[in-house]
């Protein structure tokens, strides 16, 4: 009844911390033809295969020794895009109900198969999935290269054909609309489906597509029957978290993530939001709580995060024990090399000397991001960096980066709260608010007058004004949106310059890479189609993979 | 540590042992320690489920599954460990239906297993729709239930002889938490002559 060569061709990973285990399926494997079987004892040597060439199958046992669960490492393949979508992942556990988990379907396992199996049921499974992969590879490919709209489309098809795919198609087709910022669309699909069945994905949907529209209250109250109802849905507890946060109630926020500790211990996501939000609250001990578990199991895995170590340094030296964070500071530099370099632990290293009452060494550290200036940094980092050079009495150093922060942000509330934080510790709340009021001002005036100049017909100086800004800015997404369209503009009215509609694409697309969903991305798109009729350019060939 | 993680924990490590030990039996094409191995295996698995079940922490996750996927799948692995005859019998089964597929699949699996032991000659898996609910059938053709166990399933007892009733009292907390609009999952047992083992499961 099987076609059993089909899974002759297909290439095997194996990861199992037991020796017996891998050569169990390594036996079982070969059992159904297959020969291109890699096996790995532990996360390090699976990611290295998985830089190295793409697999159709993983096998992937749930405990893998040495505080990683396979959990963990398919969400930090999902987080490095080392994984595809056309990838099979089976989890192997012992008890499902008790170690799994229900996340987002991004890091959810294509299937778990329960110990002990037989050859002939991992053969039933593999094939399983292999058609299923095969029925869903061109939505796969489409979600892959995050062209939304036309995954709706073909999931449409796959729910008109009504085969047994129907339901996977509309998983997809309802995250492919969220994803496109068709909320209402999205809103109204996951009603009609839970409608029929009261689906947990759906239900979460549902909410996800409410909370990026903004009704909060409305998306809080589906999650907190979500919880009710499926506990281990552990991305509903995020979500409402999110959701409790966005909403002013830290303390409420907490507590869900708390429930969600409980839910998952091992869970390294769920023990870094926790951190966020302490460290929002200024809660050091819960940060040091929190964040020593994940130090302690991620140290020495591929799974260590140098953030980590600069939060967890952070709030030592916020504690009191600044000398802690320098030791832990040291080890970190000792036993990895990228460290050394790493702005955001200079950072955490100068504030914590500076607590010690070593201006000196502080000093040496913030000596060290001046010769790594182009580290792309985010704005907590950035922050924190400011900080390290206004506590050691570098003022200018410390003000001009917060500036600059401001301005690429400067409708971000988030990040004005963050500046006067920081100022409020190392300065003055009232220099704060007129150092950001000033950077904002300077940000506004440079818009409007290049605006003035445009209506003036003066297209080329606006441009060129806006080009010169975006290039200082390049994370402003409203300046580098006008600075793409004015290039247009300048192109369209006075002729066809190589030089600055290849700045224009060029800016479109850093603006695509800051927010897909842009709403100035359709005209700068549209105005791009009118040009390349207007002086006959053809389209440059599509981006590869 | 609460004794549910310690138990998962030592469950953890007794799966592995039967693993290995199945592993090595079917290497070595032993089917009767293979059988006994994944029987004794999913006796652990309906265990930690019986005791989730009484403390009120088990939990269903409904999917869209096919339920022909799950017959053809325990034919596949159970017809090789025995020289009885298993058939699947498919010709009334959606093409999908809703259900947690771990729970029903342990289910079933017991019923199957329970089926090896008392069918004579063949033994037949059937998933039917009718009118609301799905049915998966169990039937072999053995002696049937004994009377008692036939008349005891309503009163859902935890302890019947042989610890028969407990897999059966399992099966109707499982059923029961399958719902929808109103709905619930039942399972009954009868003699067809044969014992025929029956969970139902609301659209």
């Amino acid at each position: 009844m099987a076609i059993t060569t089909t899974l002759s061709n297909k290439h095997f990973l194996v990861l199992d911390d037991q020796p017996e285990m891998r050569s169990s399926l390594r036996a079982q494997i070969g059992s159904l033809g297959c020969t291109n079987v890699v096996v790995c004892a532990n996360v390090k040597g699976a990611i290295e295969q998985f830089e190295k060439r793409r697999f159709d199958v993983v096998l992937c046992d749930y405990y893998l020794g040495g505080g990683t669960d396979g959990q963990q490492f398919l969400e930090y393949l999902r987080s490095r895009e080392l994984i595809s979508r056309g990838t099979i992942f089976i989890m192997i556990t012992a008890e499902k109900s008790y170690e799994s988990v229900v996340t987002a379907a991004e890091c959810l396992p294509d299937d778990y198969l329960l110990k002990p199996f037989t050859a002939d049921t991992l053969h039933s499974r593999v094939e399983r999935q292999l058609e299923k992969k095969a029925r869903l590879a061109k939505i796969n490919t489409l979600q892959d290269k995050r062209k939304w709209a036309e995954v709706v489309t073909a999931c449409d098809e796959i729910i008109a054909s009504r085969d047994r795919y129907q339901v996977d198609a509309m998983r997809i087709r309802g995250n492919a609309l969220i994803a496109a910022g068709r909320f209402d669309e999205a809103i109204a699909f996951y009603q009609q489906v839970l409608a029929a069945r009261a689906l947990p994905w759906a239900k979460f949907g549902l909410a996800h597509a409410l909370h990026a529209k903004g009704e909060l209250a409305a998306s809080k109250a589906t999650l907190g029957e979500l919880i009710v109802e499926s506990p281990r849905f552990l991305s509903a507890y995020d979500l409402l978290g999110r959701a409790h946060l966005e909403s002013g109630q830290a303390d409420e926020a907490m507590k869900v993530l708390d429930q969600a500790t409980q839910v998952a211990p091992n869970s390294l996501t769920r023990h870094r939001a926790i951190a966020k939000v302490a460290e929002e609250q200024a809660d050091f001990s819960r940060v040091e709580a929190a964040l020593s578990q994940v130090v302690k199991k991620t140290r020495n895995t591929p799974l260590r995060n140098t953030g980590d170590i600069a939060r967890l340094g952070n709030a030592f030296t916020e504690l009191g024990t600044p000398d802690k964070a320098i030791a832990l500071i040291e080890e970190a530099k000792t036993n990895f090399k990228g460290d050394q370099q790493d702005p955001h632990l200079a950072a955490i290293e100068a504030l914590a000397h500076s607590k010690a009452g070593r201006p000196e060494l502080a000093a040496k550290a913030l000596a060290r991001v001046a010769e790594n200036a182009n580290v792309p940094m985010s704005p907590e980092v950035t922050v924190q960096l400011a900080k390290a050079y206004l506590a050691n009495g570098q003022i200018d150093a410390g003000e001009a980066i917060l500036k600059r922060v401001v301005q690429t942000s400067p409708d971000s509330k988030e990040v004005h709260a963050l500046v006067t934080k920081a100022m409020s510790a190392h300065g003055s709340p009232e220099r704060a608010q007129a150092l950001i009021a000033g950077s904002i001002g300077e940000v506004v005036a440079l818009n409007n007058e290049a605006v003035r100049r445009g209506k003036a017909g003066e297209l080329g100086a606006a441009a060129q004004m806006l080009t010169e800004a975006a290039e200082r800015l390049p994370e402003n997404v409203q300046i580098v949106a006008n600075a793409a369209f004015a290039l247009l503009l300048d192109v369209f009215s006075n002729g066809l310059d190589q030089q600055k509609f290849a700045k224009a694409l060029a800016f479109q697309q850093q603006l695509q890479a800051l927010d897909e969903r842009h709403p100035k991305l359709a005209d700068i798109a549209a105005l791009t189609t009118t040009i390349r009729n207007k002086f006959n350019i053809l389209e440059q060939p599509a981006e590869s993979t | 540590m609460s004794f549910l993680d310690i138990a998962a924990l030592s469950l953890h490590d007794i799966k592995n042992r039967l693993a290995a030990m199945a592993s090595r039996a079917e290497s070595r094409g032993d089917s009767d320690t293979l059988r006994d191995a994944l029987a004794a295996a999913a006796d652990l698995t309906r265990l930690l489920a019986l005791y989730k079940a009484d403390a009120g922490i088990l939990h269903t996750e409904i999917d869209a599954c096919c339920p022909l996927d799950l017959l053809g799948e325990l034919q596949r692995e159970n017809q090789p460990l025995t020289r009885l005859q298993i058939v699947v019998d498919g010709a009334r089964a959606p093409q999908l239906w809703f259900y947690d597929p771990y729970l029903v699949r342990m289910l079933v699996l017991d019923a199957v297993q329970n089926a090896l032991r008392f069918a004579r000659q063949r033994i037949t898996l059937s998933a039917v729709e009718n009118g609301d609910c799905l049915e998966f059938r169990v039937s072999d053709d053995g002696a049937g239930f004994p009377e008692e166990i036939l008349r005891g399933q309503t009163h859902t007892s935890r302890v019947g002889p042989e610890g028969a009733g407990v897999g059966l009292y399992l099966a109707q907390r499982v059923a029961a938490l399958h719902q929808n609009h109103g709905v619930a999952g039942s399972v009954a047992l009868s003699n067809e002559p044969g014992a025929v083992f029956c969970l139902r499961l609301p659209r």
